[in-house]
């Protein structure tokens, strides 16, 4: 399923804040159609990894490439232009619009008509709409709210709200998405469903990185893990061989339950 | 030479009228992040208050001013109570307070407008208006009793926030309303005295620029727009910033009237050419915040 | 097929009216046309990008006043002088929004009510460029084509502006466009993280609705043949604010709808009640923020789904 080339090649991440490290020249690739997980305690620098991708926060050294160009540093709206698209860990809606607008606001990368061609009416305007339109109702179906498609995004749940993230990233036909703790606030049910979408999101050939506390939730979907502790990379590999890691062991150790309790 | 210092000490009590009112403006913003339109209204309100207890029912000075002030407390709290506090409380938006107010502005605006119309009021001073020279410096009496009533109100302002628990926990929410909470701090309250403490600054403000000229309702927009003015080029962080963007405010006024060939009306460019300086350059105002620690 | 005919009949209307009136009634009607246009396009600018700019007025006037000045100042022909009038108002704005869409909520609100100040103090102080504080008079509309237009004529001039503002600001609201404008009002953040040049999105906005409210200002220059400064201040821009969100902050419909009431209720209650109708302003004002802040129209949807709601209870 994982191609050969990597889609996305970090190298030597590195953000400081004042005297703090928050991230240490991390590595990593991600290949398209993979699922890499990146995990570890509180406070070791997974959120900042995130938020230096999005094009959030200034890295301080390294560099981030996609398809061998160089894209870190780029503001947040032009990372999405690229093809890289994220999720809010507290689940941030249009509360104006419809959950379909809101959909329908992620196809935004997607658009060619100009305001001019836009005011003309011209056929490939109006095309593009319908296009944009029927490719939301898809993307609403295939995370499940087919029910709410028309319900303001206040009425959503929690939980809801979560899949109306997921499927409005996917709606800017990305390369590669970014999870910032999508199992986070979520109930066991909504969960699986949820770990059913990012497999059917990998299977159409997205490469998807996972930011997560809750291991339980992430070992069973990831292809790949990296783990990370004060910042630094400790461990590397299957999900398999980071379950019996002594260095991933030792640092959840502080952790309530250790390795596989819940966040 | 002597008249430029009869023009500093006058454009200094021009300063810390636009001073206070950006201090009102300060109190209201820092716990709440609302910027309060109606605070030139309250000052407006304040002189009328005052007009009416000293000139209307003939009561001692000494009384009237209190007085005054603390009608115009019962309405700042009041005015939370009834218009911001159920839209923080349902979660609205930012704006949405911001909005209300300009609301309460045109109600505060007209209704003083329906009780007393248009025309000018007198308002006598504490002091009469007798010259007063000190050292070089001269004025009217009132001139000086405005800068020693505000030296005073923004040093008890600042010690209050400084150097007592009741300041330190407004300060908590000032700089994050959701940790203030679990920390135990009254939200509602803090937010109700903080409006109530702006109206009375503003009203301070009024009924002492009051004696200067008279008491109208149309002082309203001046008030309000000199005092934003004032707390943007000073920085809405610092109780210390309004008073200093109030002095120079007030000194660019001045000294551009008194010695810039200009026309007088061309001088009241001078806040709006100001203000959008500072907007553009230094948002923060000239003082900024506190490291928070 | 059947929105264009909707589209002129709707016109043909507005048309008629202004022939059929006594000529207080149509001043009225003239100015009412120029508040609902300004509601339109001020309700993009606020209700829909989510920008507090105080300085629709004040673009209004910038329009007006350009258009009069290069008429009868520089000579130029009416047609050239609208065009040069619509640039140099383009490039102001353009200058203003880069300047203050960089500022968030009440700084923008400050930065162009600052602006629109200034802009007040300089038409006061223009001397006989702008008038000073009596305006400019002693000027008239051209024959257009060979047509002199009389007031009739303005109103259906100002209905044409009105309907433009209108065609085109619903077109861009339902593209793409009003979608990223709409995001950034409800969150800027994650507007970006979708792509969004929140920036740019805001500049845009900015400038073409404050055009279109140059281009109103300039129709409104020819009612009366006079132009005077505090109709363009901070009074009628704060008007305006209040329209919108009486009306229904976001919606085309409800712009128009609080237009039209706010207006008609200042033109025949405050001849009988004076400042009761402005105190009654600012209660309407204060009571729809706290009961309902999707204005009359947002009233409107509510009885309307709890309508539907009865109705499917009765049929179960």
């Amino acid at each position: 399923m994982t191609g050969e080339q990597p889609l996305i090649e970090v190298r030597g991440l590195t953000k400081r804040f004042g005297g703090l490290t928050a991230v240490d020249g991390l590595d990593f690739e991600i290949r398209p159609g993979e699922v890499l997980g990146l995990i570890g305690p509180n406070g070791a620098g997974k959120s900042t990894t995130f938020n230096v991708i999005s094009g959030t926060y200034q890295a301080s050294a390294g560099s981030m490439r996609l398809d061998g160009e160089e894209i870190l540093g780029l503001p947040p709206h032009r990372i999405a232009a690229r093809g890289i698209m994220r999720t809010f860990q507290h689940n941030m809606p249009f509360e104006g619009m419809s959950v379909a607008e809101n959909v329908m606001v992620g196809a935004q990368t997607t658009v060619r008509s100009t305001l001019g061609r836009i005011l003309l009416g011209t056929a490939a305007a109006r095309a593009e709409e319908q296009a944009i339109r029927a490719r939301a109702d898809e993307l609403i179906d295939f995370v499940g709210l087919s029910e709410e498609r028309d319900a303001e995004v206040t009425s959503l749940s929690f939980g809801q709200g979560r899949l109306l993230e997921t499927a409005r990233a996917l709606a800017g036909e990305p390369r590669i998405i970014l999870f910032d703790e999508p199992a986070a606030g979520l109930t066991p049910s909504e969960c699986d469903r949820l770990g059913v979408i990012i497999r059917g999101i990998a299977e159409r050939g997205i490469a998807v990185l996972l930011i997560e506390h809750d291991m339980r939730f992430l070992l069973p979907l990831a292809d790949r893990v990296i783990v990370l502790n004060f910042g630094q990379k400790i461990a590397d590999g299957t999900p398999d061989t980071i379950r019996t890691d002594p260095a991933v062991v030792d640092a959840y150790l502080g952790e309530a339950g250790g390795v596989g309790a819940d966040a | 030479m002597s008249d430029l210092l009869e023009l500093l000490v006058s454009a200094t009590a021009s300063g810390c009228v636009y001073g206070l009112v950006a201090l009102a403006y300060l109190l209201v913003l820092r716990p709440t992040g609302v910027v309060n339109f109606a605070s030139g209204e309250w000052a407006m309100m304040g002189a009328f208050a005052a007009y009416v207890l000293a000139g209307m029912l003939e009561v001692p000075t000494v009384v009237a001013i209190p007085g005054a002030v603390l009608v115009l407390a019962v309405i700042g709290w009041a005015t939370e109570w009834f218009t911001v506090r159920p839209l923080v409380e349902r979660g609205a938006g930012h704006l949405a307070p911001i909005l209300a107010l300009l609301g309460m502005l045109v109600i505060y605006h007209q209704a003083t407008l329906l009780v007393f119309g248009g025309e000018n009021y007198p308002l006598d001073g504490p002091f009469g208006f007798n010259r007063v020279e000190l050292g070089p410096f001269a004025g009217t009496s009132q001139s000086f009793f405005i800068i020693v009533m505000t030296a005073v109100i923004f040093v008890a302002v600042w010690l209050f926030f400084e150097r007592t628990v009741w300041g330190k926990s407004f300060e908590a929410v000032a700089i994050n309303r959701r940790a203030a909470a679990l920390m135990g701090i009254n939200l509602r309250l803090v937010t109700a005295l903080s409006f109530a403490g702006g109206a009375a600054v503003a009203a301070m403000a009024g009924l002492l620029d009051g004696p200067r000229g008279s008491v109208e309702v149309n002082a309203a927009l001046p008030f309000a727009v000199q005092g934003f003015s004032a707390l943007i080029i000073g920085g809405i962080n610092r109780v210390e910033g309004a008073i200093l963007g109030g002095i120079i405010l007030a000194f660019a006024e001045d000294l551009t009237r008194r010695y810039v060939p200009i026309p007088s009306g061309l001088a009241l460019g001078v806040t709006p050419v100001l203000l959008i300086a500072f907007l553009l350059v230094r948002p923060t105002g000239l003082l900024r915040a506190k490291e928070a620690g | 097929m059947v929105a264009l005919m909707r589209w002129v009949g709707g016109a043909a209307v507005l048309c008629v009216i202004p022939f059929l009136l006594q000529p207080y009634e149509l001043d009225l009607y003239r100015k009412l046309l120029f508040w609902v246009a300004l509601a339109i396009s001020y309700n993009f600018l606020f209700g829909i990008s989510g920008q507090m700019a105080l300085s629709h007025f004040a673009f209004a006037g910038i329009g007006a006043y350009a258009v009069v000045i290069l008429m009868t100042q520089a000579g130029l022909p009416l047609g050239l002088a609208v065009v040069v009038a619509l640039a140099l108002a383009a490039a102001l704005a353009l200058i203003v929004a880069l300047a203050a869409t960089r500022l968030e909520g009440f700084y923008l609100a400050l930065a162009t009510l600052a602006f629109a100040q200034l802009l007040i103090v300089v038409l006061n102080e223009g001397g006989s460029l702008t008038g000073a504080t009596g305006g400019l008079t002693n000027y008239r509309l051209p024959p257009i084509f060979g047509f002199v237009i009389g007031g009739p004529g303005t109103a259906i001039i100002m209905i044409a502006v009105l309907l433009a503002t209108l065609a085109i600001l619903l077109r861009i609201d339902r593209s793409w466009f009003g979608r990223a404008c709409r995001a950034i009002r409800d969150n800027s953040e994650a507007a970006a993280a979708m792509g969004i040049d929140v920036a740019r999105t805001k500049t845009i906005a900015f400038t073409t609705t404050s055009v279109m409210a140059a281009a109103a200002g300039m129709v409104y220059a020819f009612f009366d043949n006079t132009v005077n400064p505090p109709v363009f201040g901070i009074d009628n821009a704060i008007m305006l604010l209040f329209m919108v969100i009486v009306g229904g902050s976001g919606s085309h419909l409800g712009a128009i709808i609080g237009a039209v009431l706010l207006k008609l209720s200042q033109d025949f209650l405050e001849p009988i009640v004076g400042h009761y109708h402005a105190l009654g302003f600012g209660v309407i004002v204060v009571v729809a923020i706290l009961i309902q802040p999707k204005g009359l129209i947002g009233m409107w949807d509510q009885i309307r789904a709890r309508r539907v709601a009865a109705r499917k209870r009765a049929a179960s």
